[in-house]
């Protein structure tokens, strides 16, 4: 794919992924913060409405009025929970592969460009802790070029982290449950928001949006 | 002690607020709040076009809502903080009507600050966080109305209430919104509720009475270091354990002693500048329940103003209330000039000189003298019975001041109408006081008729409307009554000029119906030929007629002789030019010219 100016479109295409994965660790802190003080107050479609339509605004849930502090978070303030961080942009560089079948103007992006791209959000903190995430880059790559459907992207390996690193959060509480709940809904949706978000960041980069843009 | 001041704190506030009773709630009561939704909307649209709120705006609008209530004023840094904010929510959700849910949808990935304090604050909404407290201000407005109106107000005017009346008609209203809560399933607990405290017990007393409280915590520090930590009961429920969660306070400083002598007078000089008794509102429905409720206990009653008809503190017997009205004067003053000038007309209604007196009318002469102006008989009904109008009469009344106001700028100058509407609110007071007959207020409302169909006419054909002369001088028609020989021969001269005028009106509202017929008809047979429109007259060409403009004459002479050429059958309105307006010329003369030429005669 012919890029603008390639290696900033590669380097905001990573920081999209980064901000996407940071937003979507930050949202169950706040999701947590609900469950604490504001259960009966807030309604959780709103909660879903806001994150998923600022996928890469990483405190958006701010404006609901939810607050992450060690009182309402107290549980997800271990060393354990932390590495969740970058397993969740892990979880979300292992699908970059992906991207090639995204096609604008008839171009996708090459192998090349897909691989940096990875080595980019990688350089950025993402990291497979203690192996949790099963998927591999190369795998993913494999089985997009023999077209085959990919898994959809689920919280099992977050659900399986958390009974494994994090006791806290692994107690049968009403907290935890709600938590647990919560993250198999937004995981799904959440992706197919940032695959989309991904799309129109790239359609940004492309050289065919310069000449519209000094056409004008 | 004063009763009639009672003093309020606030959460998170360490100031006193006072309550002036009966004042507080008459001024918020009548408090416009116009300039606030005027300022608000500026801050809106200003916030559009920068994508902020203009700080300068949002705060000056905040001042002058604070005005309106103390509570408002106590609490706007915390709650009322974003009244501003709400005022545009309701304001951009009444004007485009749309729901809150849509707004926030449209806010719900903000692009300004402006529109993220939007979407915050709906958010707040819908959390139970927080209320439109705009709106909130307005309903309890109509609250506070309606309550007093409920209350205080009586059927006859002037009627007194007893003690137990007022006190039931309180407590029916009061238990009327709790069985309504009852019903719709709201625990009493939520509703708002009032604590009387003292300084120390106040929820926020440890920062209230800040100095000695330090003394107090220095004491005991090192306790209270190692003491357990019950910040987590802040947001639970906690009802049912007041007693167990004050025990475990007190546990810490149940050996305590009394203070050194310097540091117990420093306790008493605090305590003795603060007040011994404060109100603790949790909302301004519960300050302003306080008022009506701590008025009714100190017998602060209010009573609806015989002239005006708002209410007012009712601090002694008078029926009239202090407040300025369209005449200048409060309505108080008013009824005592007019009882004065009552007195004064009965006084030189009596026969003057001891000669040609009668005994009995010298007695009674005598008697009037005595009698001090408080003490003022008061004239004869048959003269001074407020005249009852008929419904329909008001309805035409006010017909007319609508089609008038409808028309100002238009066919109207604005200073011509305030002049009509002036004398329209004179003549209804004339009536009220017994000033006016009914048929005066007729005349003119028939006046008033042909002036609405004169303005009408101007509008339609875009002419400016030329000013129109008064029928009479309201001044003078009060019952004739005031008319002495002295002035009757210009009194004679104004009526024939009078006359003259209306005279006039008569013909030119005919010809006025006339052109209306004329044009309703051309406008129908879709004919060219209509009434032709040439700047600012009508042409006279077609319809040979002009827009009344009033004949202005130098002198008396002048105005009888143009009468004179009317009675000769020369009817001036049959001359085609139009007649030229002179500018009346006025001379200041001494009073010993002006009436040199009588004293010659």
């Amino acid at each position: 794919m012919l890029f603008i100016n390639e290696a900033a479109a590669i380097s905001g295409l990573a920081d999209t992924i980064i901000k996407g994965g940071v937003s979507l660790y930050n949202a169950m802190k706040y999701i947590y913060s609900i469950a604490e003080d504001d259960f009966y107050n807030i309604n959780i479609k709103d909660a879903f409405k806001v994150v998923l339509n600022n996928i890469t605004d990483t405190d958006c849930l701010q404006g609901l009025g939810l607050h992450i502090d060690s009182r309402t978070c107290a549980e997800m303030q271990s060393e354990e929970y932390n590495h969740v961080l970058a397993l969740m942009v892990y979880s979300l560089a292992v699908r970059i592969p992906t991207l090639k079948n995204v096609k604008i103007n008839d171009e996708n992006m090459t192998d090349d460009q897909l691989y940096r791209l990875y080595n980019a959000v990688m350089e950025k903190g993402a990291e497979n802790y203690k192996d949790m995430i099963a998927e591999t880059f190369l795998e993913t790559k494999y089985l997009v070029r023999k077209g085959k459907k990919l898994q959809p992207f689920t919280a099992d390996w977050y659900k399986t982290y958390i009974y494994t690193y994090v006791p806290e959060l692994a107690e049968i509480t009403n907290k935890n449950m709600f938590l647990l709940g919560f993250a198999d809904v937004l995981f799904a949706m959440f992706y197919s928001c940032l695959e989309e978000e991904i799309r129109n960041k790239m359609t940004e980069y492309t050289a065919d949006n310069l000449s519209e843009v000094e056409g004008k | 002690m004063d009763n009639s001041i009672v003093r309020f704190a606030v959460y998170d506030n360490t100031n006193f607020y006072k309550i002036e009773l009966s004042r507080t709630l008459l001024h918020f009561t009548e408090f416009d709040f116009t300039y606030f939704w005027e300022q608000c909307i500026e801050a809106g649209k200003t916030a559009r076009k920068t994508g902020r709120l203009p700080q300068n705006i949002v705060s000056g609008a905040k001042t002058v809502v604070g005005r309106a209530h103390p509570y408002i004023e106590a609490c706007i840094g915390t709650d009322y903080s974003e009244i501003v904010t709400d005022c545009i929510v309701e304001y951009i959700c009444h004007s485009e009507r749309i729901g809150l849910e849509e707004l926030w949808a449209r806010c719900i990935s903000p692009k300004n600050p402006y529109e993220e304090a939007i979407f915050r604050r709906i958010s707040e909404y819908k959390a139970n966080r927080a209320m439109n407290r705009w709106t909130s201000i307005v309903r309890l407005q109509e609250y506070a109305k309606n309550k007093m109106n409920f209350i205080f107000d009586t059927d006859t005017i002037g009627a007194k209430l007893s003690d137990d009346t007022i006190r039931a008609r309180k407590e029916y209203f009061d238990l009327a919104v709790s069985v309504a809560a009852n019903e719709l399933g709201c625990p009493g607990t939520a509703l708002p509720s009032v604590k009387l405290c003292t300084p120390a017990t106040l929820p926020n007393a440890a920062f209230v009475v800040g100095k000695v409280s330090k003394s107090i915590y220095r004491r005991f520090s090192d306790d209270l270091a190692e003491g357990g930590d019950l910040s987590a009961m802040e947001k639970r429920d906690c009802s049912k354990i007041r007693d167990q969660l004050a025990m475990e306070a007190y546990s810490y400083v149940k050996g305590m002693e009394r203070p050194n002598e310097i540091e117990m007078n420093f306790a008493l000089e605090t305590f003795r500048e603060t007040p011994a008794e404060l109100y603790y509102p949790d909302s301004l429905k519960a300050a302003i329940d306080l008022e009506f409720e701590l008025m009714v206990r100190n017998k602060i009653y209010m009573r609806k103003c015989e002239n005006c008809g708002r209410f007012f503190a009712a601090l002694d017997d008078n029926t009239r209330c202090d407040r300025v009205n369209s005449s200048g004067k409060t309505c108080r003053r008013q009824y005592e000039e007019l009882v004065e000038s009552i007195t004064v007309e009965a006084r030189s209604s009596l026969p003057q000189g001891g000669e040609n007196v009668s005994e009995e009318n010298a007695e009674t002469a005598n008697t009037m003298h005595i009698s001090p102006v408080s003490s003022v008989v008061i004239p004869p009904p048959e003269v001074r019975e407020p005249v009852v109008v008929p419904k329909e009469t008001e309805k035409r009344a006010q017909k007319l001041y609508n089609a008038l106001y409808k028309r100002v700028n238009k066919g109207i100058d604005e200073n011509e109408f305030k002049e009509w509407s002036q004398y329209l609110s004179n003549m209804k007071r004339n009536l009220k006081i017994g000033e006016a007959t009914l048929k005066q207020y007729e005349e003119f409302l028939d006046y008033s008729d042909r002036l609405a169909k004169e303005v009408k006419l101007a509008s339609k054909n875009k002419t400016v409307h030329a000013p129109v002369e008064k029928p009479f001088d309201m001044r003078n028609s009060s019952g004739g009554s005031g008319d002495t020989g002295e002035n009757t021969e210009t009194s004679a001269e104004i009526t024939e000029e009078k006359d003259t005028s209306e005279d006039e009106f008569v013909e030119i509202a005919q010809l006025s119906e006339k052109i209306e017929k004329n044009s309703a008809r051309n406008i129908v047979s879709e004919s060219p030929k209509v009434p032709q429109v040439e700047g600012t007259v009508v042409s006279s060409d077609n319809i040979k007629v002009k827009p009344f403009t009033p004949q202005a004459f130098d002198s008396v002479f002048d105005a009888m002789q143009a009468g004179n050429d009317g009675e000769d059958g020369e009817s001036p309105k049959k001359k085609e030019k139009p007649v030229e307006i002179k500018k009346p010329k006025w001379e200041r003369i001494s009073r010993e010219d002006a009436f040199k030429d009588k004293d010659e005669e």
